[in-house]
């Protein structure tokens, strides 16, 4: 008898249960449509959400995610977009490309390029109240040359020798050789200032948040979902108009721009060429476009067969059709790369652009003892570039037709990029794609930690491992040059001979499409790839 | 009699339990490389590979590692992601809500039309309506939910407007995602329900029922419903336990910031402690759900007890 | 008496039209999926005689051309003729399904045949493991494999083929239950007979109508699983025709050219049905108990 009480308690239970979930479905049923159908019986579909009150606050829709809190261990554009918020430089690269004070406010250089005096700004503080002086300044550089820390953009300051406090707001770099390029580099945000406090505390490890003297201070970071910052009402500079500024990972490119146009996001970067006219014709959109100093390629790892054999990346940069590429992947923004190094960069100098010829590419592959191609792998950057993952098929569809049957690995962007910047006996690339963008504005940035034999990862940047002794002598020498004409002469023979071996098949610069809600101004999309909301407001 | 089938259920959980985390353990274990170097993750420096090493005593034997692994487990340590740093029980509670508000959501969608659709289809055997949604349950159980989930995107965010694309932020949000994931557990709850209705309503004392003369609606209402729903129970609670499996798939079209992303991110990023940690909070709670759906329906129908 | 059996007959003539209408779809319904599932073998058998082009010949000046004569289904992203892609593909989810499924029969099987058998601590045990792999749901364990073994073909027809295992165990085991006691297995126990024969000539012939049925039925899922791991990009990698990793690949285009996206999905859910359809038809005809 008990048995069967509990039993009819339980089917009760159940019962009660079913109508409550009725219940809430009827809610649903009834509440729902009245509400969502009143958008539909507007002319446009377009969902709107119409806001009371404009609240300033901007939501960024980037295709991944920040990488690290700390902006010396910082790897990729978008982890230094999101930082450079926060943590600023002591110079700043302006659109145009020129050097301006930052936190440093004056600067002299001997005319050898080995003396640098900076005066840093004065009565700025810390996020955390720490004062910022010279002192500070030269905790972070302490840290960016110290060997015990692994900070990949080391070269960027790698030839300092000293660098010493002359009075609370002076200091005075010297650097082993001429070093011409400094200036550009000190405008890197990996070269960053910050909080001494804070690095002190965590010398070796990167840090738990970005602590800086920026406009907006870290608020919250959600890996892989979002990023938070809030406006910084001690700025020394001019105040941001934004409360809040949050960074929303959407790594597909056709959600980002759903997100863009229902309203969800106020600006979405990489815009598909295809889904830009749509956008344009928006009345609520507009589509920001501006030149990028990125050069998007595909690196051979050199110490694999049988990408160690020349011709055989020759061959790979005669069959691929980057014309095409540039035309109808990237629906035509974006440029056939004629260099390593885009326009627009000091030390660039055109040189030549492989032609789209199969016969060559098959003449070289037989000469290489590659008849009829042979079965590789490619790993695409996925989510970080124009097009990255439309770029690698169309690059695989066109290996196929030389014999070259390249199989596609995709791997998330936080964790590909590191694993291609691993040491030569633990990599497993073969074919990789990176795009570097010479944020600096001087070919130094753009060759050296890419091509210089001494550069190879962990230490640098050289994923293809590739190595050519008149090439790094070259690089050496252009570096310690102060000279810019007979700096400019050396990278031209430079960029020769990186085309004539092919460590990468060449690809093309990217143009960065920016999708911006209309009613959000101010919004600068920098050369540098970066989006900057410093400045922005929501009418 | 009703708690010794608990406890016997309990302990059968025990080797269930024990064999998941086992597998879970190797694998990690058995790729090639060094676990350690593995586990750290491509970021790792060799320091940190060594802690690594040192933590979960990869340089012991298997068993003591073995032993340390569950040590962990059950501090709720279930180690660092080798792709954010941060511990991984952190980043899967994050996410966890989420999945679990879509599976609660999805479900509840599955079980009102489910159920509803396979009482009336039962009741009118070989009607239209029993026949068209029949069919519309099939077509229900053969639709990939990646499909239906970008299929219902273009209609009713692109097209109409009327609900978000991507995101979680808000109810509106959570609608197409819960009718993606929850369309095929309709159907299935749907079929379950009309065949339990059907074989109730054969049996002789529902017979004996109409035959006293009681109207047919009472008789559906008070005596074929109450038995027919013992299994669907079990279904809906099965069901509840594959949608946590299953939502990976829609959280990806929808962009829904839960655990099934994460896994799909930390298998693209080769994050093992995160993999490790996901895999082995789903497969936890489904044989949790398992065992009170078999309570539940031991209660229900108490001839199983004796199974 | 007259008057109420016309009325009662005019019931049940309403009723027998639809019974007879439901016996007639319901055999429909089973053809049709008959018909889907040899439309399915055959372009997968002859892809070379059917396929208009040839599946990865790119033209990047014509991608995402909107379906014509030429190119009945339109192009993919790259130019590449969409209807000889998805008759390729066919050749990989036919591969992919049957792997899965023999993995599934060929381990699952014995395993379950041999526990039913011997019962005891050998079934207790062997039931243990079966519900531990039960215990990943869904889509869960190929994942955890895919993890493990890596992305491609191969890898993912194994992980599919793995997590099917227990199901087949658990059925095989289930159906040798019930017939282990019947007469005919006693006779030959008695005369005899290895046990190894009683399993081989008699238990495993007389449980082969439910896994019959279950094959075609897992034919569906192992596709619908294969396509799944493809969409996530974790499944066959490209440039292969794989109906999965083509949706995904045109899920980008999907406002510009909905063409993409849609006819793989649409192949995909097309063959799935056929072989539900094909599955239930089956149960229906080799399992009467189970029909309703």
């Amino acid at each position: 008898m008990g048995n069967k009480m509990k039993r009819k308690g339980f089917l009760g239970m159940i019962i009660l249960v079913a109508f409550g979930f009725f219940f809430f479905l009827l809610l649903g049923v009834v509440e729902d449509p009245a509400a969502q159908t009143k958008p539909a019986e507007k002319v446009k579909p377009v969902a709107a959400k119409p806001k009371p009150k404009v609240a300033q606050k901007l939501i960024v829709a980037s295709g991944t995610d920040a990488l690290t809190m700390d902006t010396h261990f910082g790897l990729d554009a978008p982890t230094f977009t999101i930082l450079d918020h926060m943590v600023e430089s002591l110079l700043e690269l302006t659109p145009k490309g020129e050097i301006v004070p930052r936190l440093a406010e004056k600067w002299e250089v001997s005319s050898d390029a080995t003396e640098f005096t900076l005066k840093l700004r004065k009565g700025i503080k810390f996020h955390d109240d720490t004062p910022f002086n010279a002192e500070a300044v030269k905790v972070n550089f302490d840290r960016l040359l110290d060997p015990k820390v692994a900070i990949r953009y080391r070269f960027l300051v790698a030839p300092i020798s000293t660098v010493s406090v002359v009075d609370d707001y002076t200091l005075k770099i010297k650097t082993k050789a001429p070093f011409a390029a400094l200036l550009s580099n000190l405008t890197h945000q990996a070269t960053a200032i910050q909080s001494p406090t804070s690095l002190k505390a965590s010398w070796d490890k990167a840090v738990a948040k970005p602590i800086g003297t920026g406009p907006f201070i870290f608020k919250e970071w959600v890996p892989g979902n979002k990023f938070v910052m809030a406006r910084n009402d001690q700025y020394w500079g001019k105040k941001a108009l934004l409360e809040e500024v949050t960074w929303r990972v959407i790594p597909d490119d056709a959600s980002r721009v759903v997100a863009l146009e229902t309203g969800e996001v106020h600006v979405a970067v990489r815009i598909p060429p295809f889904d830009i006219p749509r956008l344009k014709a928006n009345p609520k959109l507009t589509v920001l476009d501006a030149a990028s100093v990125r050069t998007i390629y595909l690196g051979f790892n050199c110490l694999k067969e049988p990408f160690n054999d020349k011709r055989v990346r020759q061959a790979i940069n005669y069959a691929v059709n980057k014309e095409a590429i540039v035309k109808h992947v990237l629906g035509g923004v974006g440029r056939v790369s004629d260099a390593a190094i885009s326009p627009g960069i000091f030390g660039y100098t055109p040189i030549k652009t492989y032609e789209y010829n199969i016969e060559k590419a098959k003449a070289l592959l037989a000469e290489a003892g590659f008849p009829k191609g042979f079965e590789t792998t490619l790993h695409p950057a996925v989510g970080r570039y124009y097009m990255d993952a439309s770029v690698c098929t169309a690059v695989a569809a066109d290996l196929l037709k030389v014999g070259i049957k390249a199989e596609i690995k995709m791997m998330e962007w936080g964790t590909y990029l590191p694993s291609i910047l691993r040491e030569k006996d633990q990599v497993e690339h073969k074919i990789y794609m990176l795009g570097w963008g010479c944020v600096t504005g001087d070919a130094d940035y753009g060759l050296y930690t890419l091509f210089h034999s001494g550069e190879w990862p962990k230490k640098g940047m050289n994923a293809s491992f590739f190595k050519n002794e008149k090439l790094d002598q070259i690089l050496d020498a252009a570096r310690s040059t102060a000279n810019p004409e007979e700096r400019k002469k050396l990278y031209k023979e430079a960029l020769t001979i990186i085309h004539d071996e092919a460590p990468w098949l060449f690809l093309h610069s990217e143009v960065q499409m920016v999708g911006v809600q209309k009613n959000v101004k101010g919004i600068i999309v920098h050369p540098t790839e970066r989006v900057i909301a410093k400045e922005a407001w929501i009418e | 009699m009703s708690s010794q089938y608990i406890i016997r259920r309990l302990l059968i959980m025990i080797p269930v339990l024990f064999g998941v985390s086992l597998i879970i353990f190797t694998i990690v274990r058995v790729l090639p490389g060094d676990p350690a170097v593995v586990l750290a993750g491509p970021h790792a420096t060799k320091d940190v590979v060594e802690q690594v090493r040192i933590q979960l005593g990869l340089d012991k034997h298997p068993v003591t590692q073995y032993v340390i692994f569950l040590k962990n487990i059950f501090r709720g340590d279930l180690g660092t992601s080798s792709r954010t740093g941060l511990p991984v029980t952190q980043e899967i509670m994050a996410r966890f809500p989420n999945t679990l508000l879509l599976a609660l959501a999805s479900i509840l969608v599955a079980t009102v039309l489910g159920v509803l659709t396979g009482i009336i289809a039962g009741v009118k055997q070989n009607s239209k309506f029993d026949y068209l949604s029949m069919l519309v349950a099939l077509f229900g159980i053969s639709m990939p939910v990646f499909w239906l989930g970008l299929m219902l995107m273009l209609l009713f965010s692109i097209q109409l407007g009327w609900f978000p694309a991507v995101g979680a932020d808000s109810f509106k949000h959570l609608v197409l995602p819960a009718i993606t994931l929850g369309a095929n557990s309709t159907a299935i709850i749907a079929r379950m329900t009309r065949s339990s209705m059907l074989e109730v309503i054969r049996l002789d004392y529902i017979r004996t029922a109409r035959a006293k003369g009681l109207t047919e609606k009472l008789v559906i209402w008070r005596h074929a419903l109450k038995n027919a729903l013992i299994p669907v129970v079990t279904v809906i609670g099965l069901q509840t336990g594959t949608l946590l499996g299953g939502a990976v798939l829609t959280e990806i079209v929808f962009a829904w910031p839960g655990i099934g992303r994460l896994l799909v991110e930390s298998i693209l990023s080769r994050d093992y402690p995160v993999i490790q940690g996901v895999v082995l909070l789903v497969a936890t709670l489904f044989i949790f759900i398992n065992l009170i759906v078999d309570i539940i329906y031991s209660f229900l129908d108490p001839r199983i007890r004796y199974h | 008496m007259g008057s109420s059996e016309t009325e009662y007959s005019e019931r049940k003539e309403r009723g027998r039209v639809w019974e007879v209408f439901r016996r007639l779809s319901k055999r429909v319904t089973a053809l049709i999926g008959l018909v889907i599932v040899l439309l399915f073998l055959i372009s997968a058998l002859i892809a070379p005689l059917l396929a208009p082009h040839d599946p990865y010949e790119h033209s990047l000046a014509h991608k995402l051309a909107k379906p014509s004569w030429d190119y009945p289904l339109g192009r993919d992203e790259l130019g590449r003729c969409i209807l000889s892609r998805i008759i390729y593909g066919a050749r990989i989810s036919l591969l992919i399904g049957l792997i899965v499924i023999s993995i599934g029969i060929f381990v699952g099987v014995p395993v379950g045949v041999v526990s039913a058998y011997y019962g005891g601590k050998v079934d207790f045990i062997v039931q243990r493991f079966v519900d531990t792999m039960l215990a990943f749901p869904g889509i869960l364990l190929a994942l955890l494999l895919i993890a493990m073994l890596g992305v491609g073909l191969h890898n993912v027809m194994i992980a599919v083929g793995i997590s099917t295992i227990p199901i087949y165990a658990r059925l095989a085991r289930s159906s040798v239950l019930a017939i282990k006691s019947r007469q005919f297995v006693e006779a030959a126990r008695s005369i005899g007979a290895s046990h190894l024969r009683i399993i081989l000539q008699h238990l495993i012939p007389n449980s082969l109508s439910p896994i019959i049925v279950q094959s075609t039925l897992h034919m569906a899922t192992a596709i619908l699983w294969a396509a799944g791991l493809g969409f996530l990009g974790l499944g066959v990698s490209p440039p292969t025709a794989e109906w999965g990793a083509m949706l995904n690949g045109g899920r980008l285009y999907i406002r510009v050219a909905y063409h993409v996206a849609t006819f793989p999905g649409l192949m995909i859910f097309i063959t799935v049905l056929g072989f539900n359809l094909l599955g239930d038809g089956l149960r229906d005809a080799l399992d009467p108990r189970l029909k309703t």
